[in-house]
């Protein structure tokens, strides 16, 4: 089980500094540019005038106690509050310079651009393929049944599954255990060629093992998707994030490198909540 | 009640722990609780058997009959005076005038048997043991073989009804006393003829495949034309009830804005799941034959109200099981990038299909065994012709199984009583035939995964 040892490491903490800045230079270019967003369920406003950029291919971790609305504003990013009639979303974001609430905005293709995976597993329940073939099936993005095959394979070996689940291709994805069916939903998620990946608590629903395996995909899919990672554990945001942003009540209360926001936190909430004084 | 004297006992042990007693109280709760649940299913099981008992008992018999075999000359005096051999010459003679080449035939065996065990037998009470049935049969025999007049023919005529009852114990020669349409001469002459294997009972399928007959020949009533007015009706409420339901459930479910006319289109569903079937036989009756003129006893009419009827039924039980989809589900294939529709008919729909259709069923079986609404729009009447294939035959006159039912448990002779069982059990084995159907159906669906 080296896999387990490299990374229940933290990540970001064991980097170079210098390879730390340059990324961070990189990071310059701002995937999603968010300004003054509110969200109301109804009469209750669940989002309080958030204003956040997130840098491309790098992990950003919204951390916050429950409640505190960062997984509504993580589905305001590829619009998944639509599907609640109740909701309501106003300010802009814009990924890559164009508003994603623009009404000629088409929310189906957003959602190919902007992937999601979800707290549970939740695979489809047809075949491993099946479920990774579903996306680029209804976006087209494949002309023959050989490219298809051929993303679908590569999908699942970026995700890390694919020596796992490669002699049984045919066999029900709901099959497989907890961690191989996230670990599944994330190659669905990055078949559709996504820019950026959403992920809502990945890892609450799995076992230590499970996790570490996802964590350490998740710092190695930065490389190619801007991720943002919605998460419950701090020591997980510290591990894979390299900025994280602190929630409550609505509110964004403090956004900065992973580092320092847990080292030297500016905000006395945050310093309550990193500390366990609050949520 | 020994009970009793252990009660206090197990008072001071509980009152020393404080749990046992309650403990104790809570066992005997459940305990109380699951025989209430086997008394309950005991009475459901019992009251089933004795239905089906009942129902067996008195309807199998039904489906087996008696049959006299007789050689019959077919005398061409009567038949074709003219000696044309032409069959519209033939036709113009009426079933009437066959009953005496009937009973003329009989003259022989008559005399057989007054030589021998029925001293009392005539020619004329040998030919009333014959069903009236007998002369179109032997009508539309020598129709269709102009030939064979002049030749003596050995032919299969059904019993009376009085005969056969006979055989099967329900007329004993002191009920044939004074019954006027039965003698206790011709109940000798039937062990008679019995014992020289010219009167035999067996397996009779024009019970279930002959057209209705009349009250006085209820040995010749089948179930043909109410099974083909069952089966068009069931066809017209699968076609239009399915998708309809389906594409309202659906649409209620996942597309439909959640305000106030939504809410009251809801509530009238479920009312309207609750509305006496007869209210619809009036529906039927103001809309599809006085507004629209559609035919009167057309089984399109039938089809009609009962598709309005078992629609309620469809679209509660779509919704439940669209509803019994794990959101989640729907979320990823939205997450993916999928449309609203795409996500309901990739995913959410094959899931909720056993559901659907176990609803759909429970909606026809419903409407196969609905009787009121059916009277109302005339599916009642006395139907002998059978209707034509599809499409045409849905705009003729038909019954349905359930009124024929009906119909036979309405009339006089004592004879029709097994024959309204027997189409009770035909009704049932057509409804676990459909119930089987969508086990299979059910099954195959759900084995992806």
């Amino acid at each position: 089980m080296s896999l387990v040892d490299d990374s229940v490491k933290p990540v970001t903490t064991e980097e170079p500094k210098a390879e730390w800045d340059s990324r961070e230079k990189a990071a310059k270019s701002v995937k999603i540019h968010s300004k003054d967003v509110d969200v109301y369920y109804g009469d209750k406003q669940a989002i309080m005038g958030v204003s956040l950029d997130i840098g491309a291919n790098q992990v950003t971790s919204f951390i916050g106690p429950s409640g505190c609305g960062k997984s509504t504003f993580l589905r305001c990013l590829n619009r998944m509050n639509d599907t609640i009639p109740i909701c309501r979303v106003q300010g802009t974001i814009e990924l890559d310079g164009g508003n994603i609430y623009d009404p000629n905005i088409d929310v189906v293709e957003l959602r190919a651009r902007v992937g999601m995976v979800f707290q549970k597993p939740n695979p489809f329940p047809k075949s491993i393929f099946e479920n990774v073939a579903y996306g680029p099936k209804i976006h087209g993005l494949t002309r023959s049944k050989t490219e298809l095959e051929e993303l679908v394979t590569s999908s699942l070996k970026r995700a890390g599954l694919w020596n796992e689940v490669k002699d049984r291709l045919n066999e029900p994805g709901t099959g497989l255990s907890g961690g191989q069916q996230q670990r599944l939903c994330i190659a669905r998620a990055i078949a559709t060629r996504p820019e950026v990946v959403l992920m809502d608590e990945p890892c609450s629903a799995l076992d230590p093992i499970a996790t570490a395996i996802v964590e350490e995909l998740i710092d190695e899919l930065r490389s190619k998707y801007t991720i943002i990672i919605v998460t419950h554990s701090m020591q997980q945001a510290a591990r894979v994030s390299q900025r994280t942003a602190f929630f409550h009540l609505g509110k964004l209360i403090e956004f900065g490198q992973t580092e320092d926001i847990f080292s030297n936190p500016k905000e006395k909430q945050t310093e309550d909540y990193i500390t366990g004084k609050i949520g | 009640m020994t009970d009793a004297a252990t009660q206090p006992t197990a008072q001071q042990a509980g009152a020393k722990t404080g749990i046992s007693a309650l403990t104790k109280k809570r066992y005997a709760a459940e305990k109380r609780f699951r025989l209430y649940g086997i008394i309950a299913v005991t009475i459901g099981v019992l009251a089933l058997v004795m239905l089906l008992t009942s129902i067996l008992s008195r309807g199998l018999p039904a489906f087996s009959q008696t049959f006299i075999t007789a050689d019959i000359y077919l005398d061409p005096a009567i038949l074709d005076p003219e000696e044309t051999r032409d069959p519209t010459e033939i036709a113009k003679v009426m079933t009437f005038s066959y009953a005496p080449i009937i009973s003329a035939s009989l003259g022989a065996l008559a005399e057989e048997l007054q030589a021998g065990p029925v001293p009392d037998a005539s020619p004329q009470l040998l030919a009333d043991m014959i069903s009236g049935a007998a002369n179109a049969q032997l009508r539309d025999y020598v129709i269709s073989h102009p030939d064979e007049i002049g030749e003596t023919v050995e032919f299969e005529f059904l019993a009376n009804a009085r005969i056969d009852q006979y055989m099967k114990g329900n007329v004993t020669r002191v009920s044939a006393e004074a019954d006027s349409r039965v003698s206790p001469v011709q109940l000798d002459i039937a062990d008679a003829l019995e014992q020289e294997g010219l009167l035999v009972k067996r397996f009779n399928w024009a019970f279930i495949t002959a057209p209705d007959a009349s009250e006085n020949r209820p040995e010749a009533a089948g179930l043909g034309v109410a099974l083909i007015g069952s089966a068009y009706m069931m066809l017209i409420v699968l076609v239009l009830a399915l998708p309809i339901g389906v594409a309202a459930s659906i649409y209620l479910e996942e597309f439909a804005p959640k305000n106030r006319v939504t809410d009251l289109i809801e509530v009238n569903i479920s009312n309207l799941a609750a509305v006496p079937s007869i209210v619809f036989g009036i529906l039927g009756l103001a809309i599809f034959i006085n507004f629209m003129h559609l035919p009167n006893s057309a089984p399109i009419v039938g089809g009609l109200v009962l598709t309005l009827m078992t629609l309620p039924t469809i679209i509660i039980s779509t919704r439940a099981s669209l509803k019994s989809v794990p959101p989640s589900i729907k979320e990823a294939a939205l997450g993916v990038g999928a449309s609203r529709m795409q996500a309901i008919f990739h995913h959410v729909l094959p899931l909720a299909m056993p559901g659907i259709l176990t609803g759909t069923i429970i909606g026809l079986a419903q409407a196969l065994g609905e009787t009121a609404p059916l009277l109302l729009i005339g599916m009642v009447a006395f139907v002998r012709d059978y209707p034509e294939g599809l499409p045409a035959g849905l705009f003729e006159p038909a019954t349905g199984l359930p009124v024929q039912v009906y119909n036979f448990t309405q009339r006089a002779d004592p004879a029709f009583v097994e024959r309204a069982s027997g189409a009770i059990i035909v009704l049932l084995a057509f409804l676990v035939v459909m119930n089987a159907i969508a086990i299979f159906l059910r099954q195959r669906l759900e084995r992806k995964w």
